[in-house]
């Protein structure tokens, strides 16, 4: 598409959009166990997030691996000089973080591996514990994703404190997609009980993530008309983006329409009648399916969108 | 903050800039910080008790100036575009097909009868406040005693992270090491007294080498005398390598000017960046 081969390619895009994935995941499963009394309506929503969160993020970390120099020479094992040192690089501190998020995001599934897992039982405490270094856990490694590309001047199109603000909201949006995708895909008709309790949980992962495309939407519109409004380099940067650049079909198309506008329409009809008349929360299977599915689609297309856009600009001037 | 852990990691190369021990290992990190630490909060306090914070600012202050910085003025007038250093270079090095430590771009501008075209010499600038030095996780890419600044082919993993974080696109992944690889003006040849190759091989006496903070050296005096410019002044890189009579404009130019303007890098990269 632009002729010359990008320094940061596709592992890291997908790297960019599974971490990002994994770490809502965790960060939305503890806070709803957190957040949830001893009646366990939403403890499968903690359930699934939870074993869902260390998944994607362990497949990204081996794609960045993949991405090295020097694994592609033969230096399989190069990598683990990222563990002799400690300095202030984004990427230094990020290599620690996502340490600590595998190893303690499966310290926390295991805790719902009993299949009796319920509140309250003996595993009771140290999953909640676990829960509350998740949270923070999981939104560090969100933002992480974004402060590794902001760090640079000489990337104007990702040098924006705004850009690790909308990974992580999209992050978060992803996660939740990514537990209601799991959950659709593995649910099974039981006794109304757990139809009631099903159906709670849909609600609350549908009105949540609404609410967090609708913020994404706010902070991606705020990053297109500063960059645009400012003159210069980021300016440049951000016409890639725009009506006639390069990038511009691909992210109106993608990210904007399939991954934002569609799945808040779909959700904000699904909510609504609930929200206002109180009837009950229902959802054709097929819906289940497609929303999340375009909500993942469009933060993978994020992802790809940006990081491109960054790679294919540079700073106006000599 | 950010410079004195950079000031300090730099004590642990040997006398002539060369790193003597492989690497420090995480321990010798953790001890070299607490003494940190401790001779910070020891500075504090002296300066509290002489009732003058002059110690601490003064280690504060943004890029410490060094005893030596080496650097490179480039007078691009006396540059005729002969791409002598370019091969140089690669010879010097066995520079990898594709890939260059230092090339000579051309600037095409202007319509007949007013066209023009300029050379302008390109490297790595061994600048004083080095992105590249920031970000790299491992810290093989670091600044030398001598301002020289060199990536340890031992300890990079090839992130790539560097090169992203250069404003210059001096760096580039050498295929064979897999490693960043980049201009070290070359640190085996003023080591053993010689010039850089592409200054001895200069035809037209356009590259001087030399301590840019050494008063009498002829670079600190050219520079002195001179109308001297860097590139990309605004990222704050503080470069160390400076142009005489540079030109340089670049293709967005034309939505100001108007008038054609054509920039060849002579890189498998065709667009400047
Ligand atoms: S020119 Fe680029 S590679 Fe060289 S020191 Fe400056 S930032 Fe680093
Ligand atoms: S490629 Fe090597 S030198 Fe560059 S940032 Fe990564 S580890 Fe450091």
């Amino acid at each position: 598409m632009h002729g010359e081969e990008l320094t940061w390619s596709l592992p890291v895009i997908s790297y960019l959009f599974l971490a990002g994935m994994g770490a809502g995941a965790l960060a939305t499963s503890a806070s709803v166990l957190l957040r949830s009394g001893p009646s366990g309506t939403y403890f499968n929503i903690a359930r699934y997030g939870a074993f869902i969160a260390p998944i994607p993020v362990s497949i990204g970390c081996f794609l960045l691996i993949f991405e090295l120099g020097t694994f592609h020479v033969g230096l399989w094992f190069r990598w683990i000089n990222l563990y002799r040192v400690i300095n202030l690089s984004p990427m230094s501190i990020g290599t620690w973080l996502l340490t600590f998020f595998i190893g303690i995001s499966i310290l926390y599934a295991a805790t719902f591996l009993p299949r009796n897992a319920a509140p309250g039982d003996k595993w009771d405490r140290p999953r909640r514990l676990l829960a509350w270094v998740c949270v923070p856990l999981g939104i560090g490694v969100a933002v992480y994703t974004g402060v590794l590309l902001g760090a640079m001047p000489s990337r104007p199109f990702w040098n924006s404190p705004i850009l690790a603000m909308l990974f992580l909201l999209s992050s978060l949006s992803t996660g939740i997609a990514g537990i209601m995708l799991a959950w659709a895909i593995l649910h099974r008709k039981g006794d109304p009980e757990a139809e009631h309790r099903y159906r709670e949980s849909g609600y609350l992962l549908t009105a949540t993530d609404i609410l967090l495309i609708a913020l994404e939407s706010l902070v991606l519109l705020l990053f297109i008309m500063y960059a645009h409004l400012t003159i210069g380099s980021v300016k440049h940067a951000i016409s890639v983006i725009l009506a006639g650049g390069p990038l511009a079909s691909t992210f109106w198309l993608w990210v904007v329409l399939l991954g934002l506008l569609i799945p808040a329409v779909i959700e904000l009809f699904l909510i609504l009648p609930r929200l206002l008349y109180q009837k009950t929360f229902e959802v054709h299977r097929s819906l289940e399916v497609f929303m999340p599915v375009a909500v993942l689609i469009g933060g993978f297309m994020l992802r790809y969108v940006v990081v491109t856009a960054g790679q294919i600009t540079y700073p106006i001037g000599l | 903050m950010f410079e004195l852990c950079l000031y300090f990691e730099l004590e642990i190369m040997g006398p002539n800039g060369f790193r003597t021990e492989k690497m420090m290992s995480a321990r010798t990190m953790k001890r070299k910080r607490g003494r940190r630490k401790f001779m910070e909060r020891l500075g504090v306090a002296t300066a509290a008790a002489a009732g003058a914070a002059a110690l601490p600012a003064a280690a504060r202050a943004a890029a410490p100036k060094r005893a030596v910085q080496y650097g490179m003025l480039i007078d691009a007038r006396r540059c005729v575009g002969c791409h002598a250093c370019t091969v140089a270079c690669k010879s010097e090095f066995d520079v990898p097909l594709g890939v260059n430590r230092s090339w000579v771009e051309y600037t095409e501008k202007g319509d007949h009868p007013f066209a023009q075209r300029t050379f302008l010499p390109r490297l790595c600038n061994h600048c004083s406040e080095p992105p590249c030095v920031r970000v790299c996780p491992t810290g093989a890419t670091y600044k030398r005693r001598d301002g020289i600044v060199v990536i340890d082919k031992n300890m990079c993993i090839g992130c790539k992270y560097c090169l992203q974080a250069c404003p210059y696109d001096a760096r580039f992944l050498n295929p064979i090491t897999g490693t960043a690889d980049k201009c070290d003006f070359c640190v085996h040849r003023i080591s053993q007294g010689l010039v850089p190759a592409c200054v001895n091989t200069c035809v037209g006496r356009a590259r001087i080498f030399g301590d840019v903070n050494a008063s009498g050296s002829e670079i600190s005096k050219l520079i002195a005398h001179n109308a001297v410019t860097v590139l990309r002044k605004e990222m704050g890189t503080q470069p160390n390598v400076f142009y005489i009579g540079a030109d340089d404009s670049d293709e967005h130019d034309i939505h100001y000017t108007g008038q054609y303007i054509h920039v060849n890098t002579h890189r498998s990269k065709k667009e400047r960046r």
